[in-house]
């Protein structure tokens, strides 16, 4: 009940305290008319223009874990654009690895603990974009931007952390100036000897991603 | 539920009203004409010229691009180069750094990351510094290397003194402590080996170089000895090579 009182009266707050903002901005508006448009323009500098360099989401999809089959993953992503060009990104992604076909039709006991089987990534990479344009109708146009990345990280799985390339591909269509929704394949490639001989192994992943730029 | 909404929709106005209120930066075209492109990048079509004598607000920038509009509402990209040729209200020439060698020089902050090989290991590290003077600067950093028997975790607080700040290959040396994780793999922890934690100290020399914009390349020998319980302490030697980019 109190917490119904207390959002009553912040909502009736907020409404007033938009209203009267409204209000002052109609008076600005009409006194600056009647005197002279455009009277105080106010000057660049650094601090007073929004930068955008950074992009920050969250991204979803499956991962093929060598000899473990395909799991869902999800994942964070941080990005620094330094240029049109260039960006570097460190990404995070958690998935739980299934089970070896042999561990399925031999019926036998498991390779791997329950917390053995959770497979969890970080990566720095470095990427290059090919910027680009599409047009779903003449009037109807994005920005969008297909990109390369390489990087290096570790993977947590089977028990230990094991030292990491990633090679990626990925394209991000900009529906506004802040917002993109992404698509990208990504290969994670480790040496594991989680079955045995020890190997190099291609973890791919296939991700649908959604990032704000701040 | 009805109050939750109605703050909401407070909440909503609000930030709109505050929207519409913000009046953005204004600069003055005084060459002949600017090109406004489609996007934030060289590639993109130029699709409008504001020309001579015309306003237009600075609405946002990315990497060295703005979105600016003019007074007729159209909105476009302008280079930074182009943006150089306007003038403020007062006939200014518009003044904006754009990560030169000169800003470098008076950074604040540092953030990097680096890759290389520790004792034949693959290492990645991630590293923040704080530029105290334009000599030294006070710098944490975190390190991974992971080897085909053990995974090294080592966390490290360094100061490094920078011997050229004027010029754009400088050497500069480390000093620093931290501690350092050593784990063994997974298999040979039946065998008996175990978890060990030691301090480390380390010494360090390397080469930075200001690439372009606000990217720094970095090089470094970084010797490090862990203060084992064993007779005798552990040296390990790492090389690496980073960028870094400053605020």
């Amino acid at each position: 009940m109190e917490t119904r009182i207390c959002s009553f009266f912040l909502g009736a707050i907020l409404i007033g305290a938009s209203n009267f903002a409204f209000a002052q901005a109609d008076n600005r508006a009409s006194v600056q008319n009647v005197i002279e448009p455009d009277l105080k323009r106010r000057d660049i500098n650094e601090s007073n223009i929004d930068t955008e360099d950074f992009e920050i989401g969250l991204f979803a999809g499956v991962i093929s874990i060598e000899d473990f089959s395909s799991s869902s993953l999800v994942g964070a992503r941080l990005t620094y654009h330094v240029n049109e060009d260039f960006f570097v990104e460190a990404n995070y992604g958690q998935a739980t690895a299934g089970e070896t076909s042999f561990e399925l039709l031999s019926g036998g006991a498991p390779f791997l603990t329950e917390e053995e089987r959770e497979y969890s990534f970080y990566d720095l990479s470095l990427g290059y974009n090919l910027n680009g344009e599409v047009f779903f109708s003449p009037n109807w146009v994005f920005n969008s931007a297909t990109y390369f990345t390489v990087g290096a990280g570790s993977t947590e799985f089977g028990g230990d952390n094991r030292f990491t390339v990633s090679v990626g591909a990925g394209y991000r269509l900009l529906l506004t100036d802040y917002f993109a929704v992404h698509v990208g394949v990504k290969d994670h490639i480790f040496n594991s000897e989680i079955i045995g001989e020890e190997k190099t192994t291609h973890n791919i992943e296939y991700g649908l991603g959604a990032t704000f730029f701040f | 539920m009805m109050a939750k909404w109605i703050a909401l929709i407070g909440l909503v106005l609000m930030i709109k009203v505050a929207n519409a209120e913000e009046q953005f930066p204004e600069v003055q075209i005084v060459e002949p004409y600017i090109d406004m492109r489609t996007g934030p990048a060289q590639g993109y079509p130029i699709f409008h010229v504001a020309e001579k004598g015309e306003w237009i607000s600075i609405l946002k920038r990315r990497t060295s691009w703005f979105k600016v509009r003019t007074v007729k509402g159209k909105e476009g990209w302008v280079s930074l180069d182009e943006l150089r040729l306007t003038v403020s209200s007062v006939g200014e020439p518009v003044q904006i750094e754009d990560g030169s060698f000169s800003s470098y020089q008076q950074r604040d902050f540092e953030l990097g990351a680096s890759g290389g090989s520790l004792d034949g290991v693959p290492s990645l590290s991630v590293f923040g510094a704080w530029v105290v003077t334009e000599n030294i600067a006070a710098e944490v950093s975190y390190s991974q290397a992971l080897g085909d028997f053990s995974e090294s975790q080592f966390g490290l607080l360094s100061v490094t003194h920078t011997t050229f700040p004027e010029w754009r290959i400088s050497p500069y040396f480390r000093l620093g402590f931290g501690q350092i994780k050593t784990k063994p793999r997974a298999s040979l922890v039946q065998s008996g080996e175990e978890t060990r934690t030691n301090d480390l100290l380390v010494g360090g020399i390397g080469v930075r170089y200001y690439l372009a914009q606000n990217f720094v390349v970095k090089f470094e020998y970084q010797n490090l000895l862990a203060l084992t319980e064993r007779d005798e302490n552990e040296e390990l030697e790492e090389w690496k090579l980073g960028f870094a980019v400053f605020f």
